[in-house]
């Protein structure tokens, strides 16, 4: 993702930060415009949609029986895969995935396992022998920064609609996915010595690094992961988790907590 | 696996490793172990074994990976399959992939690769035996190793891990802390305290993410003071005693030797090396004799029926010592009588059967040496079957040039990672296809739990019911 981009506006962004401000006018902890749908594909047990500014991101979370782990035999597993499908952006191309793709895929995947946001207990069918399988496959279709964040959003919106098939397997009632928190992941990055939420595309690529933070609704932090190759003081760290952690709360304010009274 | 020990940190706040929370495992940094790399480290961490070859800067390979203004870096991780518990798959697994690029980038604010534009900058990173923390044991041993190949920086990078282990911050995890504590924190930073790479999974409060970062940052000065002593030592000796040495040392065998003792073996090093030593002198002073007798297996059947002799004069030993020890109470005498008829007896032996003795003497220390001389191949063939691998990349790159086509590269990494396809293929267009699928994949799962699936791509070791990095 090196895309070339004009020495001038490298200078512009960086004029503007020194300044306070945005290229968009919006505030160092302004998200864009931020829209979620849920429940958007029918065939799928559990999905979302996330648009972001420009960014957009689709969720579909698939369920299947198959047989757990050796070593934790009553829980369920969580697979997690993440696809830049070359729709989204001229530097996306088709084939196996990039580094980029893996690691984001893991991200989102680590605020979803750390924080136990899905009961996998509850997901054990028989012990030792057949448990559901949680498939979260995030299709990244338009890129226009941000798209870690968007993925989690999207991630843990479709896991709170996600309906669990036990007619299928004849195992019972539908059931909705237990769930037990609601991970939420905001990134930070870092342009000059200022630390800004929610980067655009051009943010992204004239930042020097990057920090994302997924925090609990408790205020603790279940995963956190630096990209980017510049580095960070210690009291940027420190300031970048407080500021994820606000961000990800009012986020889960003012979109997720509306999905738990639905049920 | 064992099971989850009872408790973490004794009541007296010490570690099951008897560490207390504040300290790190013990470090040892050898550099210029590999002859072809242009630099090269082995760190052993705790039980932690890893080797590191730096290439470059060196021309970059396929050319469309060059740049013109600075040079690429590129970091590669790898397990080796024997390296953890369970075999893992060899090539690279997701998490690899991950691990490899955040510690790339933990090298890249310091590099200075300005200087060199359209080279490669090339760091292998081979973990040998994996025992937690294996992604800042490597950061450690690759800033090292870029110090040894001469690469421009500016300055060493040192990483260390905290985490949560029963409620208490603690600085570098062990295996079992890792496998049941709370929360993994790999940090690496520069000379400076400037953060390069941040990761985390687990559960942590602001305040115990800062009472980590200072005791990482008591780590990290720790690890660092450990790899500037190991380049001092190199680099400042003066040339001529440098080649002094080469030469009294120029014997490669002993260099394996050392490298070969594990850690925490260190301090049994010097007696073992006295013993090889010892018995390698006597073997040498006995195959002499023996070549000078004459052929040894003539001995042979003779040696058992020395073997009676000696077990008959024995006992006939004993029991006249005893009796006498009773009769006269004087134990010296009896000593000395007892001494007089092995001597008698062993000089009759001597006389008939001189070289024959000997060599029953010698069978008896063989096995001793034998279990040394397994030790010492042991790791001569782990860094054998390193060495033989690590040319593999660079032959990736000169098939794919010789193609000269850009698909060689993504069908290689096609070919390493089909699930990529059939995954997406079944998802999307084959239904049919995934139910199938969904009943084949956690059959295979179970056998190679550790290892990549084939859910490569959606699922990896690290990333199973337990805690993050199960697989370290």
């Amino acid at each position: 993702m090196s895309e070339i981009i004009a020495t001038l506006k490298k200078d512009y962004i960086y004029n503007l930060m020194v300044k306070g401000k945005r290229q968009d006018g919006r505030g160092f902890k302004d998200f864009r415009d931020l829209k979620l749908e849920t429940n958007i594909i029918s065939k799928a047990e559990g999905s979302a949609k996330v648009t972001l500014g420009d960014t957009q991101v689709l969720v579909g979370v698939k369920l299947q029986t198959g047989t757990p782990f050796p070593d934790s035999q009553d829980e369920g597993v969580i697979i997690t895969n993440l696809e830049l499908n070359p729709i989204a952006s001229p530097e996306f191309e088709p084939g196996p995935p990039r580094e980029e793709a893996i690691e984001m895929a893991r991200v989102v995947d680590r605020g979803i396992r750390e924080s136990g946001a899905i009961d996998i207990k509850k997901l054990c069918i028989t012990v030792g022998e057949s448990v559901w399988i949680v498939f979260i496959d995030v299709h990244i279709l338009n890129d226009d920064g941000n798209l870690i964040d968007a993925s989690c959003l999207a991630a843990i919106a479709a896991l709170m609609t996600t309906i669990v098939p036990n007619e299928q397997q004849g195992i019972g009632m539908n059931v909705p996915l237990a769930m037990k928190e609601i991970p939420v992941g905001v990134t930070l990055v870092k342009i000059g010595s200022k630390l800004m939420v929610d980067p655009s595309r051009d943010e992204e690529a004239v930042c020097e690094t990057k920090l994302t933070v997924v925090s609990s609704s408790d205020g603790s932090v279940a995963g956190m992961q630096k990209m980017g190759s510049a580095s960070f003081t210690e009291a940027e760290v420190l300031e970048a988790i407080d500021m994820a952690c606000e961000k990800a709360a009012e986020l889960r304010e003012l979109y997720l907590e509306a999905l738990v009274k639905q049920e | 696996m064992s099971d989850k020990p009872e408790k973490l940190i004794t009541d007296d706040g010490l570690r099951l490793d008897g560490r207390r929370a504040d300290e790190i495992r013990p470090m040892k940094i050898e550099i210029g172990v590999l002859s072809r790399a242009d630099g090269s480290c082995y760190l052993e961490w705790g039980r932690n074994k890893i080797l590191v070859g730096v290439f470059g800067p060196r021309e970059a390979h396929p050319r469309r990976s060059q740049r013109a203004d600075t040079a690429v870096i590129r970091y590669k991780y790898n397990m080796a399959s024997f390296s953890v518990e369970d075999r893992s798959r060899p090539g690279p697994s997701r998490r690899s992939i991950e691990i490899s690029k955040v510690s790339r980038e933990a090298f890249e604010p310091v590099i200075m690769a300005e200087l060199f534009p359209k080279t490669a900058i090339d760091i292998f990173v081979e973990v040998l035996q994996a025992d937690a923390g294996t992604r800042t044991a490597a950061i450690n041993a690759s800033s090292v190793a870029l110090a040894d190949a001469g690469i421009p920086m500016k300055g060493l990078i040192t990483s260390c891990a905290f985490g949560k282990v029963d409620g208490k911050i603690v600085l570098d995890l062990n295996k079992d802390e890792d496998n049941y504590g709370d929360a993994d924190f790999p940090v690496a930073m520069t000379q400076d305290g400037e953060i390069t790479l941040v990761q985390m999974d687990g559960h942590l409060t602001p305040e115990e993410i800062k009472e980590g970062l200072e005791l990482v940052k008591k780590g990290c000065k720790e690890i660092l003071e450990i790899q500037q002593a190991v380049l001092r030592k190199k680099f400042e000796t003066p040339m001529e005693e440098l080649a002094e040495e080469a030469a009294e040392t120029s014997n490669t065998e002993n260099e394996v030797v050392e490298t070969g003792v594990p850690l925490e073996y260190a301090s049994e090093v010097a007696v073992v090396e006295e013993v090889l030593k010892e018995t390698k002198e006597f073997e040498d002073a006995v195959s002499e004799e023996i070549s000078e007798a004459g052929a040894v297996t003539e001995v042979v059947p003779e040696l058992d029926e020395l073997e009676e002799i000696i077990k008959e004069a024995e006992a006939g030993i004993e029991e006249e010592t005893i009796e006498e020890a009773i009769e006269s109470e004087i134990e010296e005498e009896a000593e000395k009588e007892a001494e007089e008829e092995e001597a008698d007896f062993e000089a009759s032996f001597e006389a008939s059967f001189e070289e024959v003795s000997e060599p029953d003497e010698v069978e008896e220390l063989e096995p001793e040496e034998a279990d040394f001389g397994e030790e010492e191949t042991g790791f001569e063939s782990e860094i054998e079957g390193f060495v033989e691998e690590e040319p593999q990349p660079a032959e990736e790159l000169q098939v794919e040039e010789e193609a000269g086509i850009e698909e060689a590269a993504s069908e290689e990494t096609l070919e390493s990672e089909p699930e990529v396809e059939s995954e997406a293929e079944s998802s999307e267009e084959a239904p049919a296809e995934e139910q199938v699928e969904a009943e084949e994949e956690p059959v295979e799962e179970l056998e190679e739990e550790k290892c990549e699936g084939p859910w490569k791509v959606v699922k990896d070791p690290s990333e199973s019911g337990s805690r993050g990095e199960k697989d370290e």
